[in-house]
């Protein structure tokens, strides 16, 4: 949810990144971007956690 | 249709059912389809305004686990799904009546407002009904 507010407020084609020590949201993170028509930059496991990077698109 | 809007009727006073159907809520709405939530029988009682986590939500193991792992409390998704995407509330007029409750029982900023069952089924033709 924190990710959908910070892209409510940044200006289009600026990156977010997102990191996480919750599995469900390495899956559901890029799903929910699919979806919606946001662009994923990459998802990187590290050690304890997943950066995932999306770019607004709209 | 993917945005086909989604009709959750949430009965139950389980917190695992209340929060899944918070989560149904909140991911519902912020990926751009329409939302709408009717809470009736036990389910009015976890929405009472002001109390506490461990007097809100009664479960199981699951329920455990969640207060366990601090995921995020019912309330609050229901609110984010608001504030962020097409969602809406509402509380069963039945079963204020039935408690003698008035909306300003509940929580505040979640509800839009009371509605009979009729009403509600009547809207949920147009799209995904699921009851918890």
């Amino acid at each position: 949810m924190e990710l959908i507010a910070t892209l409510k407020l940044v200006q289009v084609g600026d990156e977010i990144e997102v990191l996480s020590s919750d599995k469900g949201s390495a899956n559901d993170i890029p799903e929910w971007v699919k979806k919606v028509h946001h662009e994923m930059v990459g998802i990187t496991k590290e050690d304890g956690y997943w950066s995932i990077v999306v770019r607004k698109t709209k | 249709m993917a945005n086909d809007p989604l009709y959750i009727l949430l009965c139950s006073g389980e917190h695992e059912k209340i929060q899944m159907a918070a989560m149904m809520a909140s991911v519902g709405a912020v990926s751009e389809r329409p939302v709408e939530v009717f809470v009736s029988m036990n389910a009015v009682l976890a929405f009472t305004k002001g109390s506490a986590p461990e007097e809100r939500y009664r479960g199981g193991t699951f329920s455990d686990l969640l207060k366990a792992k601090n995921a995020p409390d019912a309330m609050t998704l229901f609110r984010q799904g608001k504030e962020l995407g097409d969602l809406k509330m509402w509380a069963c007029s039945m079963a204020l009546d039935v408690q003698g409750w008035e909306l300003d029982r509940l929580e505040d900023d979640l509800f839009d407002g009371t509605l009979g069952l009729t009403k509600f089924l009547s809207d949920a033709e147009n799209g995904q009904f699921i009851t918890l």
